[in-house]
């Protein structure tokens, strides 16, 4: 991409150094004038963005160091914690490439309790993502419902593992603990309840305005840019391709309990809100039939802390994506290598792609739909390359700024957002040069 | 595609209205806890046996044994530990719970335990023996 | 075996390796630097496997090695390759595989491996911007945990 030399010449002066290809984001130090780390860098024509130069690492914790020193079983638990949402099947793909290394067989009730879980974990997330679409789009209506149907599916996780939100249910060839008893009916009647909501939900999206003019039209990328970034999960599934891990390579009892791989082609930021809900539908589905025919049999088999040597990988379908863990054993206590591969890190050139040539407003729909899970969108700071301007926001004052850009009746009822509509009179004085 | 409007939601607004609030009514009225909560721990004193197990499969070092001396056995000289839990870094993860032979610990239901001063986390309950 | 990997195991024999399978749908291939782009090509473009899930970087004593992951349908194909730790240049397949840009940065950052190719072979992607320059790359084995906290002047971890 050859950009005309005077704008060359402003962007250098702002700072942002630039590098850039065919077909790839540039990405670029921090510009020693900001005294707060930035996280994306947004250089803009008017109202379009042209180009994005994103920071990452503010969270990054050094769980693959503190592996090598940490015994097997230890590991598994810290693992759990890489991210809030997706804990559960982040233990399930560490345990599943440390069982290979072991001589060991998962029971089979031990398999569909792991599939019961992982997928009310995508209820859990899919519904928490559909309210946050919600929230950004200026719906918090929306939000705030579906934030209460959320409580069903998790006060059905805590009744099983004892815990909202990191199960701790995992461990080495099976599960901690069994099911409880008399659940059946209780969890077979909550997921149709949770099913008849995301129906309902499907239907709000589909008809109700605000929704639609946020996000009909936004967010379009090609599928050869697809494939090529390696996109993984609903990023990939919403261009058209059949890209699920449970379908190509399946593991726990994805074999045996029917799954639907739900793919469109429509391939905008709305295809991809019914994605997710066509996807919640297709999970309390898949939950209600294993509960039903749920195995006889033992839960666990103890193995011994030492785990031959060896290497092995392992993926799995979380609710973002794929996950991928590499392990490799020198038949000791402690792993001599884990590599642990989040679905957001390889999103992330697809979403850059996604951003350019849309305007400032769709910004936080467009990044909130990729699903992202790192500490995100507390600062963003923007560089106007027409008028010459630099500014920093929040992302509430970036969120305020979208919903007044498609809603501007609102702007004119409220009064204290008077300062998000148009960029904000603190600027950062201009360089000379 | 159906014709798209405005208020979509509004009679789900109505029902709403009619029905009584999400909200849970802690701290005025008790919360529901179910069966398997995982909250503080707590520890029957006259179960330990200072097997060190505990210790060893914990994932976020709050276990550390203390000696208390020695005792005969016969006529060899055993060393006597018990375990002293910091539980201001406890995960409630359970695995001392799983691996007590003597089902000395357990995982209660009381989850009510910020306190401004950390000396209170520490549970020495085995110690004074 | 499925007809991707067989064709895998033919084209690795007219190339000078072989195809080693693993347990579960897992086969690894040692590949020498110096075709490791050529293999990579001829992966992508003629059997279409197109799916890269990611690169591990391992501390290998006195070698580094690099581990491409691929990934097509049910099988899983490890591409190893490994540089000497003196002097830790690899070849980048970014140009077969645009997605494998991050991956690399991380190496990178991680083990001081240098992708040439890379156009941002010298970002850092991961790291701070106060690290160190004479503070070893972290993943490796030579590197320790309390090094790091005392260069960078962090509080001691609990024992």
């Amino acid at each position: 991409m050859s950009t005309p030399p005077n704008q060359q010449r402003r962007e250098e002066s702002a700072g942002l150094m630039e590098y850039s290809t065919e077909s790839l984001v540039p990405f670029g130090p921090i510009h020693p004038a900001l005294k707060e780390p930035e996280y994306f860098k947004l250089v803009l024509e008017g109202e379009r963005i042209v180009n994005v130069i994103p920071r990452i690492g503010y969270v990054h914790r050094g769980l693959e160091k503190a592996a090598e020193s940490r015994p097997w079983v230890q590991n598994m638990y810290m693992f759990e914690r890489t991210c809030g949402i997706c804990s559960f099947v982040h233990s399930l793909c560490y345990s599943q490439a440390v069982e290979e290394l072991t001589m060991y067989q998962v029971p089979r009730r031990a398999k569909y309790i792991r599939t019961i879980i992982a997928e009310m974990e995508r209820i859990h997330s899919h519904l928490l993502w559909v309210g946050l679409m919600g929230h950004w789009a200026g719906f918090d209506t929306l939000f705030m419902w579906v934030w209460n149907d959320r409580e069903v599916v998790l006060d059905l996780v805590e009744a099983i593992s004892g815990n909202r939100v990191h199960k701790s249910m995992n461990a080495f060839c099976g599960v901690r603990k069994d099911m409880p008893e008399n659940m059946e009916d209780r969890i077979i009647e909550r997921m149709k309840f949770l099913t008849d909501r995301a129906r309902y939900y499907r239907e709000v999206i589909d008809t109700e305005e605000t929704m639609l003019k946020r996000t009909e039209n936004i967010g379009r990328v090609s599928a050869d840019t697809v494939e090529k970034l390696c996109a993984v999960g609903p990023m990939a599934r919403y261009v058209g391709f059949k890209r699920d891990v449970r379908l190509n390579d399946p593991y726990a009892a994805y074999d045996e309990v029917p799954l639907d791989v739900i793919t469109t082609t429509q391939g905008d930021v709305h295809a991809l809100l019914r994605l997710r809900l066509d996807e919640l539908v297709a999970s309390a589905n898949m939950v209600a039939y294993a509960v039903k025919n749920l195995p006889d049999g033992p839960i666990r088999v103890k193995i011994p802390p030492i785990i031959p040597a060896g290497e092995h990988s392992s993926h799995c379908e979380a609710p973002r994506g794929e996950i991928f863990y590499f392990v490799k054993s020198s038949g000791g206590r402690t792993p001599d290598r884990v590599k642990s591969r989040q679905p957001t890190m390889a999103n992330l050139p697809t979403a850059l792609e996604l951003l350019k040539g849309q305007t400032l407003a769709d910004i936080p729909i467009v990044l909130t739909a990729i699903d992202p899970c790192f500490g995100c969108m507390d600062r963003m700071s923007f560089y106007d390359t027409e008028t010459n301007k630099r500014w920093t926001w929040s992302g509430e004052e970036l969120r305020q700024y979208g919903i007044n850009y498609y809603f501007p009746e609102r702007a004119k009822k409220k009064s204290g957002i008077k300062k998000a509509i148009g960029p904000p009179t603190n600027q950062y004085p201009r360089e000379e040069f | 595609m159906p014709r798209r409007r405005a208020g979509a939601a509004i009679p789900e607004m109505f029902r709403f209205m009619l029905e009584k609030p999400s909200t849970e009514a802690y701290p005025f009225k008790p919360i529901q806890l179910p069966e398997r909560f995982r909250g503080k721990l707590d520890i029957d004193p006259a179960k330990c046996t200072g097997c060190q197990v505990c210790a060893l499969v914990c994932p976020a070092s709050v276990i550390t044994m203390v000696d208390l001396g020695t005792r005969k056995v016969g006529d060899r000289e055993l060393k006597v530990r018990r375990p002293l839990f910091d539980l201001s870094t406890c995960i409630f993860c359970g695995e001392c719970v799983d691996n007590c032979a003597f089902n000395a610990l357990e995982l209660t239901k009381q989850f009510e335990t910020a306190t401004p001063n950390k000396a209170d986390l520490l549970m020495n309950k085995a110690i004074v023996k | 075996m499925s007809e991707t990997l067989a064709q895998l195991g033919k084209y690795a024999e007219e190339v000078g390796t072989k195809v080693t399978p693993l347990r579960k749908n897992e086969s690894t291939i040692e590949v020498s630097q110096d075709r490791l782009k050529a293999f990579v090509a001829h992966l992508v473009n003629d059997l279409h496997v197109r799916h890269l899930m990611t690169i591990t970087g391992l501390d290998l004593g006195q070698n580094l090695g690099i581990i491409y992951h691929f990934s097509m349908e049910r099988d899983t194909i490890h591409v190893r390759t490994t540089v000497p730790k003196a002097k830790p240049e690899a070849v980048s397949i970014i140009d077969t595989v645009p997605g494998a840009i991050l991956y690399e940065m991380e190496l990178h950052d991680m083990f001081g491996i240098e992708f040439i190719g890379n156009p941002w072979k010298d970002q850092k992607l991961l790291l701070p911007e106060e690290w160190p320059a004479d503070l070893p790359p972290p993943l490796l084995k030579t590197t320790k945990a309390d090094q790091i906290r005392r260069r960078l002047g962090l509080e001691a971890a609990k024992p």
